[in-house]
């Protein structure tokens, strides 16, 4: 019975139009209106905004991201970087959150196009492509990288994996070991946002469909869960980002700097 | 063995793969209660850090969940 149904929406993203040699999937579509979108919505909040905000818009919005620059602080333990890495992370939260959540609007996946002689939804949420999350993946972890070597220098960054004397063996293979768990960030941070928002929507395809004619109301819990999920996960890909540069940027004294907040809030 | 009602993985896949993070998402909600009831005042940092958690526990559910509906 499971079978005919999940027939209707495949893995991959499909292909909805090509412009020259580039095809454009259905996702990739999304993305762009969703970052559209999350431009507009904080380049109009940015316009607005004053010593004084007059606009409960913008107030709300400076709120926001006022409360995810003190969470970053917390992580950071340092104001300077974290002045330096916020808009990346905030960007990566945002348009993320915006991402996951815009699969649960109405329209995505009823919406069906003819292209080639098959139906293809017109909209698929952005993070539901493996190749989207990848990318994005690999946009955070570059620039970790790439944010390490410029703030401990190559050899810090080379000593970062393979501590200790070169001459023991056992230093090697735990260094080894360090460069196969960076590969495998970059595996476990695209395949858990992938595999959580596709598992949810296909979630709420079953119950749907199972539920038949009363699929509005067996939706509804399912709906509320999957917008804690969405947060969670948007959430944890800009904390798991931020506690990655973190470390990988602090010299060797990672338990010190993690403490130091921690202390300084029990005291408060 | 030669025949398996595919339905029958299903359920099996659910079944089995439930165990794990269920057992995790409890343990964090355990250790949740045990450390606000002990320090009230950061509750906010426990929550936050739990969400984590629970997130990471959670992705291991959504992984069955994307077995389940995609074979």
């Amino acid at each position: 019975m499971l079978a005919p149904l999940f027939a209707t929406q495949s893995l991959a993203a499909e292909k909805i139009f090509t412009i020259g040699p580039l095809t454009i999937t259905n996702s990739m579509l999304m993305g762009l209106i969703g970052g559209a979108f999350v431009l507009a919505f904080f380049g109009a909040a940015a316009k607005a905004t004053q010593l004084w905000p007059k606009s409960r818009f913008t107030f709300y919005v400076e709120t926001f991201v006022e409360l995810i620059f003190d969470m970053m602080e917390e992580t950071f333990g340092d104001r300077k970087k974290t002045m330096r890495h916020f808009p990346l992370l905030i960007t990566l939260f945002v348009f993320v959150l915006a991402a996951n959540l815009s699969g649960l609007l109405p329209g995505f996946e009823t919406i069906k196009l003819s292209v080639d002689g098959s139906y293809v939804s017109l909209f698929r949420s952005w993070t539901t492509d493996l190749n989207s999350t990848l990318a994005i993946a690999v946009l955070a972890l570059t620039t970790v990288h790439v944010y390490a070597i410029r703030d401990i220098g190559p050899g810090g960054y080379f000593r970062h994996f393979f501590s200790g004397s070169l001459k023991n063996p056992i230093n090697i293979f735990i260094g080894l070991n360090e460069l196969f768990g960076e590969i495998l960030r970059l595996v476990t941070l695209s395949l858990r946002l992938f595999g959580v928002i596709y598992g949810g929507e296909a979630l709420l395809f079953a119950i749907a469909t199972l539920a038949g004619n009363f699929g509005w109301a067996a939706t509804l819990p399912i709906m509320f869960l999957e917008i804690f999920v969405c947060l969670v996960q948007a959430y944890l890909f800009m904390m798991l980002t931020a506690s990655y540069i973190a470390m990988s940027t602090s010299h060797g004294e990672e338990s010190e700097s993690h403490s130091v907040p921690l202390n300084a809030a029990g005291k408060a | 063995m030669n025949h398996v009602d595919p339905a029958f993985i299903k359920g099996l896949t659910i079944g089995l793969g439930a165990i794990g993070p269920a057992i995790g998402v409890g343990l964090v909600g355990s250790a949740v209660v045990g450390a606000v009831g002990r320090n009230p005042e950061i509750q906010g940092k426990i929550l936050s850090t739990a969400f984590i958690m629970i997130g990471l526990v959670d992705a291991v559910f959504a992984f069955v969940l994307l077995i389940l509906f995609t074979t």
